[in-house]
């Protein structure tokens, strides 16, 4: 995808917009809702009109009469794309139909989609019986069981409860693992952080940042943030702690001291020893990690889920 | 692939209750309802019951041997009994009046008539419990009128004299006035007869033998052998309504195939599969699903409620085929070019189903003339007018000239409405999802 401009009307949906997908990959598209994630998708899908720009999938233009190209790709929609009418078993062999004509192969790979996602035990039900979590899973098996080479998610998990939703990375990590190259929108960092080997950052239809979650968060120049509950600091240990190694603020407030540091190792160790020496008592510890919402905090100003 | 995308598709629409319900049940209904509330006026009509009479048996009635033949005659069972005559006393004539046994009491004699040779009405007219009396003169006082002085009983040797012919009556209705005509029409007969023996007494024989043949001088002319039933329009108008109820599936159709309108139609439009392919395969499937529902509601009206078609059972099911193929095709269109949420596009389908309905007569059955003379172009134009038509002309025509010009419209609007469908359909970017 090169230059994409989108324009609905006068919002600018996409704005000069590229992005590369290497064989293999997880990319992971990152942006609050309305930055343009399942925009780009549509035209990378050929779905959408777009005003410039071009869209190559496997080094070939990306056309709506590309049915070469397409036979390659499996969507899993952001709304669940079922039918109502159809039987869980029913709507997976529907859409594998539309890809493989052999019934035999068809049924085949139906059975391992469904047994995949873990669908077995419901073959028979209609999705209307299916809970929320059991229906996206419906979805995604919809969405994969052609085998496709490139397998583009937009926001899967929207509405999932927390084991679904591990149980749905997971088998995405699987698919990829077998081969699939994965394109994933969401606007869960820690869905992307846990899942990508890449992670674009896109707000207002424009990439802001690309790279991996750690070369993201690295990119922040920000490390992780030590709390420590303790009910006496004197103002000489404070400043003594914003002398220890890499530590880039520290401060004292409501019985609690934080310290924020730029990288480095065995931080936390060094801020213990460094209060058990001076015999200061304290109860819990809390050690943070950068997040990429503090990324997207730094570049934007505004937070991911604003 | 193509039977892949059918028989799914297939599923989906039969399995899809609501719309089931609308597309045939609903119709189901409605000719029922239609049966139950109109079904009376059809058999009334056709099923003639003898008139319950009362004949006054008295001196005067037993002497009048050529009326009381005459009314024998119209007495006697079979195909042609008009009438269902019982003779008895004055009192037993009254009370069986009274009780709504008979709808008249005839007598000869007794009463007299104060204007001789014309009907004469006595009594309360409009209360329905007032006796109304039809006095009819019958001969001898024809002199008053005639001033021939004939006696018209010289046929049969009787001479009833100064007798009149009354009828009583209870109130006033379709019987009663049956009974009048009858008694009227005798008595002009018998006062022709009398003119004519008068000033030639040897006619005689040629007059009798020319009362033997009625000529009538108005010949009915039918398209056809069949009866025309005013209740028949109602029936085909159903029918239409029904074919065209079929564009519900079309609407369904469009909607599970464009990407800016269900995620369903996203997904199909990015697989490899050619979009015609898609949308052919999907519409055969909604016309074998309406064609059916169809062909079970005309079963259902012909077997159940005795609706008739004629005898031209495979003109029919090509009327309800080339329906259901508009139907469908107006369902595509509507779903492709009217601009909105499925709920908008379906209200708009039903607004524009029940217009055609209403101007095809299916809630009053003279505007689809009244179309015809104001704007003839609207019925070329309508589905429904030209289904309705078209079983119409089956029924009432023997040739199939006008059944084959609404049949031939109807495939040219489909073919307008498929063509127009698929150029919109066929547009396989989006602007906006």
């Amino acid at each position: 995808m090169q230059g994409l401009v989108k324009r609905y009307g006068k919002l600018v949906a996409l704005d000069h917009f590229s992005l590369q997908v290497h064989e293999g990959e997880i990319v992971g598209l990152l942006g609050p809702n309305g930055s343009g994630k399942t925009t780009a998708l549509n035209c990378i899908l050929a779905l959408l009109k777009y005003d410039k720009g071009t869209v190559e999938v496997f080094g070939k233009p990306m056309r709506p009469d590309a049915y070469d190209l397409k036979r390659n790709i499996g969507i899993v929609m952001q709304n669940v794309a079922v039918f109502d009418e159809l039987r869980e078993e029913e709507n997976v062999d529907y859409f594998c139909g539309l890809y493989v004509e052999d019934a035999r192969e068809r049924r085949r790979l139906v059975d391992e989609a469904i047994d995949f996602v873990g669908l077995g035990g419901f073959r028979k039900y209609y999705p209307k019986k299916l809970s929320g979590g059991l229906l996206r899973r419906l979805n995604i098996a919809c969405g994969i069981a052609h085998k496709p080479k490139l397998l583009i998610l937009d926001e899967p998990t929207v509405a999932v409860d927390p084991q679904s939703r591990n149980s749905i990375l997971e088998g995405i990590k699987e698919l990829n693992r077998q081969g699939a190259t994965v394109l994933y929108t969401s606007h869960y960092m820690e869905e992307v952080e846990q899942l990508c080997t890449r992670v674009v950052i896109m707000d207002q239809g424009k990439p802001l940042a690309t790279g991996t979650a750690a070369e993201l968060k690295a990119m922040i120049g920000r490390g992780e943030t030590i709390t420590v509950e303790t009910y006496m600091l004197a103002p000489d240990d404070l400043e003594r702690i914003r002398r220890l190694p890499n530590v880039t603020q520290a401060y004292y407030k409501d019985n609690q001291l934080r310290v924020h540091y730029d990288g480095g190792l065995h931080n936390l160790l060094h801020l213990l020893d460094y209060l058990k020496q001076r015999e200061i008592p304290f109860n819990r510890v809390f050690s943070e990690q950068p997040t990429l919402n503090d990324v997207f905090l730094e570049i934007t100003g505004r937070h991911l889920r604003d | 692939m193509f039977m892949h995308v059918f028989t799914y598709r297939l599923k989906c629409l039969v399995r899809n209750r609501q719309t089931v319900f609308w597309t045939l049940f609903f119709s189901l209904l409605l000719a029922t309802m239609f049966c139950l509330a109109f079904g009376h006026l059809t058999s009334e009509r056709e099923k003639f019951e003898p008139i319950k009479a009362a004949a006054v048996d008295n001196q005067a009635y037993r002497e009048d041997v050529r009326f009381r033949q005459v009314l024998e005659h119209l007495s006697q069972p079979g195909d042609n009994q008009i009438l269902d005559l019982v003779i008895v006393g004055k009192q037993e004539a009254e009370k069986l009046l009274e009780e709504g046994a008979v709808f008249g009491i005839i007598a000869v004699g007794g009463q007299g008539g104060s204007n001789p040779g014309a009907v004469r009405t006595q009594g309360g007219q409009a209360e329905a419990e007032a006796e109304t009396e039809t006095d009819v003169d019958t001969d001898a006082d024809t002199d008053t009128d005639t001033g021939t002085g004939t006696d018209t009983g010289a046929d049969t040797g009787t001479d009833t004299g100064t007798d009149t012919i009354t009828l009583t009556v209870k109130e006033r209705g379709l019987k009663q006035s049956i009974l009048k005509a009858i008694l009227d029409e005798y008595v002009q007969a018998s006062r022709t007869v009398a003119s004519i023996l008068a000033t030639n007494p040897g006619a005689a024989r040629q007059l009798a033998a020319e009362l033997q043949q009625r000529k009538g001088y108005t010949e009915q002319v039918s398209f056809s052998d069949a009866v025309p039933d005013t209740m028949l329009g109602f029936f085909y108008a159903l029918i239409a309504m029904a074919c065209l109820y079929s564009s519900f599936w079309g609407l369904r159709n469009t909607v599970d195939v464009q990407a800016d309108l269900s995620s369903k139609g996203a997904r199909r439009s990015v697989a490899p599969t050619h979009k015609l392919k898609v949308v052919v395969a999907d519409a055969a499937a909604a016309l074998v699903v309406s064609f059916a529902e169809v062909l079970a509601l005309i079963a259902y009206m012909g077997l159940a409620l005795k609706v008739r078609f004629g005898s031209q059972l495979g003109y029919v099911v090509l009327t309800c085929l080339t329906g259901c193929i508009a139907g469908v095709s107006l369902g595509h269109f509507i779903g492709t070019y009217v601009r909105g949420s499925e709920g908008f596009k379906t209200g708009i389908m039903i607004g524009a189903n029940m217009a055609m309905s209403f101007l095809a007569g299916l809630m009053w059955v003279d505007i689809k003339h009244i179309v015809h003379l104001k704007a003839p172009v609207l019925a070329y134009i309508n589905p429904a007018t030209l289904i309705a038509d078209a079983f119409y002309s089956l029924y009432v025509f023997d040739t199939h000239r006008r059944f084959f010009l609404n049949i031939g419209l109807l495939c040219l609007i489909s073919a307008v409405l498929c063509t127009a469908s698929f150029l919109r359909l066929r547009r396989e970017r989006y602007a906006s999802i």
